[in-house]
């Protein structure tokens, strides 16, 4: 019952099943206590006829004559049959010659019953009545009169009729149904809207649900638009907090260090001093940096990197640098701006610190993972690479494979951490450039 | 090399005067962005390291109105905000390199000399010309190999000559790089550093390495050797 489209279904189909049911039986039972009816008048009258025909014979029997016949006792197996019966002798109707009815025990005076029976494949309803005249005595005279019809024309028509009832019942229940689709999905495409909308805003292609929701959604479309506006101010808030504590932190650490006592060895104090600043560069950062948030306008990359790249061209002026952006156009980021320049940043710089002359930022979406569109950003340089075994070191936290070159080694445990809150995937490998290779998958369209 | 400290923070600015002085800069200081610009747009400079969070006018701001002024030496900005988004705009008001807080003196050591070598056109630690090299990170000089013994003065001097190495120098130029703007200034302690320093480096009187333009300065006039 996971959908509310099923579930209204269900509960309307039910009833309407149960309500055509019960009619259909109520109807049936209707048209059979009709038909039951008929056929009761056509014995009664038929019973009646035949007595009113009925004359003594010379042999003591009675039988009607042929003339006063129904036609219909007159042909064989016609569905009709008739018998006038008495303890000595027997008249059958020339229609029952071959059916060969057994119109069941004699019936002593008054007596009178309607019996069903099976004539072969033939079924049959049986009036018979006993009379007896005055003038008998000894009861031998006791004549009983049977009628018999075939019920197979009510059947037939008993057939028909429930057939056509359940025809028009289903084709009723088919159109109601229908309508109720129809119905529904006009009422619900609010619904519909809303659940577009939500998902528009997770992608990043809006920042907030649209108006002129019914009165029904429309408290629950502007509480979520409360919401979402007050989760970004908080969060922004949050991480202007955090940085502005990071920012103040670190002057006093500054200091501190300044005051170190110069050409000896780093002593409880300095051991701390680094201790609290790998702290503030890596725990404060860490929860600093964003991640996605819902209604977030997408970054567009190419917009973020073309800055970087002037700016790291100016601080590795000293190198003769060739620093490639291969951004298509359509290619964004959804999640924090800040976080995605720290991204690159961060790459761009190790990069062009080992580079010798070539670094080369590429991004492009990547349809492949599981429908959602990823962002696939690589940057590549043809510095001396990083070897497999130190590929994972590299990626933790405080780690330089080369301590002659400056650098907290931070960057690159930074940029995992980031890709991860993001729900991406770093890997390091080797450019055709031929120096080291950084993919990072992020979400993105 | 005379180089402008731009630091709120007393500890700090004071720590860094004291080290870079005994690293052979002459060091001016100032205490907010206001006093830093004055400084900066008045006096001859080599370097700035100015601080992006200053009282009065932001760093950001006297890095903008230093280019809009066209001076040209290049500005290390110190920074407590290590992130890119910052630095991208730090480096795009005109500054040349940053240093992250809480940084360690050697590192603001050594960009100070790339950037200085780099604003003389140089892009290794080691200038060569002929046979002098200077090694701006050991500050030591050698001719033909053999090691020369030079005091603060004419190595200072020399590396300057050299950092610009065919650039014309004045001996104003040179003054105002050896002393801060209290000492009394003597042209003659210059001739007399010049004339002591072509007898270190060229005894034999072959090489003149140092040229005197008459009523203008003096000029290195060795050629630069840039393929090391």
């Amino acid at each position: 019952m996971h959908s509310l489209s099923r579930r209204l279904l269900v509960s309307v189909s039910v009833p309407l099943a149960l309500f055509f049911g019960v009619m259909m039986l109520v109807l049936d039972t209707g048209f059979r206590a009709l038909s039951e009816r008929t056929m009761q008048e056509l014995l009664d009258s038929q019973m009646v006829s035949l007595i009113a025909a009925a004359e003594p014979q010379p042999d003591g029997g009675y039988a009607p004559a042929p003339h006063a016949l129904d036609p219909r006792l007159a042909t064989p197996l016609s569905g009709l049959y008739a018998q006038i019966r008495s303890q000595l002798h027997e008249w059958q109707s020339p229609s029952n010659a071959k059916a060969d009815v057994d119109f069941g025990p004699l019936l002593a005076h008054g007596e009178r019953n309607t019996t069903y029976a099976s004539f072969g494949h033939d079924r049959v309803a049986i009036e018979s009545r006993a009379i007896q005249f005055e003038d008998d005595p000894k009861g031998q005279r006791t004549l009983t009169f049977s009628v018999a019809v075939s019920l197979s024309p009510y059947e037939e028509q008993l057939w028909r009729f429930r057939q056509e009832l359940v025809g028009w019942f289903i084709g009723l229940i088919l159109l109601l149904l229908i309508t109720l689709a129809a119905l529904m999905q006009w009422v619900l495409a609010p619904l519909r809207r809303m659940e577009r909308e939500i998902h528009e805003v997770e992608e990043g292609r809006s920042e907030a649900l649209g108006g002129g929701y019914p009165r029904e959604l429309s408290g629950v479309a502007s509480n979520l638009n409360t919401l979402l506006v007050g989760e970004r101010r908080r969060v922004a808030r949050y991480r202007d907090t955090l940085g502005n504590l990071a920012h103040s932190l670190k002057t006093p650490l500054a200091v501190m260090r300044s005051s170190l006592p110069r050409n000896a060895p780093a002593g409880p104090v300095g051991t701390q001093i680094d201790r609290m600043t790998d702290i503030i560069e890596h725990q404060l950062k860490r929860a600093a940096a964003g991640g996605a948030l819902l209604g977030q306008a997408p970054v567009d990359v190419a917009q973020m990197a073309a800055p970087l790249r002037a700016a790291l061209l100016h601080v590795y002026a000293a190198k003769d640098l060739a620093l490639e952006l291969v951004i298509p156009a359509a290619c964004q980021f959804i999640g924090d701006r800040g976080d995605l320049t720290e991204l690159l940043g961060n790459l761009l710089d190790n990069a062009c610190k080992w580079c010798l002359g070539r670094v080369r930022l590429t991004a492009a979406t990547d349809e492949s993972a599981g429908g959602r569109l990823r962002l696939l950003i690589e940057v590549e340089d043809d510095g001396p690479g990083i070897s497999a075994q130190d590929r994972e070191r590299v990626l933790q936290r405080g780690v330089r494979t080369d301590e002659s070159v400056p650098g907290h080694g931070l960057g690159l445990a930074m940029v995992r951490d980031t890709v991860e809150l993001y729900g991406g995937s770093m890997s390091i490998g080797s450019s055709p450039l031929g120096g080291a290779r950084f993919t990072l998958r992020l979400p993105g369209r | 090399m005379r180089v402008l400290v731009v630091e709120d923070e007393a500890v700090l600015r004071d720590n860094l005067k004291e080290r870079l002085t005994e690293s052979g800069f002459t060091v001016d200081v100032a205490r907010d962005g206001e006093e830093g610009l004055f400084a900066a747009l008045e006096y001859p400079l080599d370097v700035a390291i100015i601080d992006l969070g200053l009282p009065v006018l932001p760093g950001l701001e006297v890095i903008r109105r230093l280019r809009a002024a066209r001076k040209s030496y290049p500005i290390l900005i110190l920074t407590a905000r290590d992130n890119w988004q910052d630095k991208v705009e730090g480096l795009e008001a005109g500054a040349d390199d940053y240093v992250a807080k809480p940084f360690q003196f050697e590192e603001v050591l050594a960009r100070l000399q790339a950037l200085l070598r780099r604003a003389g056109g140089w892009s290794t630690p080691q200038l060569t010309c002929g046979p002098v090299v200077l090694d701006t990170r050991a500050q030591a000089v050698s001719v033909n190999g053999t090691a020369l013994d030079l005091t603060t003065f004419e190595y200072r001097i020399l590396e300057h000559l050299m950092l610009r190495a065919g650039d014309v120098i004045s001996k104003t130029e040179l003054t105002e790089r050896l002393y801060d703007q209290d000492f009394e200034r003597d042209s003659n302690v210059i001739e007399v550093l010049v004339g002591r320093l072509r007898r270190k480096l060229d005894p034999e009187d072959t090489l003149r390495p140092i040229e005197t333009l008459r009523g203008r300065g003096y000029r290195f006039a060795l050629p630069r050797d840039t393929s090391s």
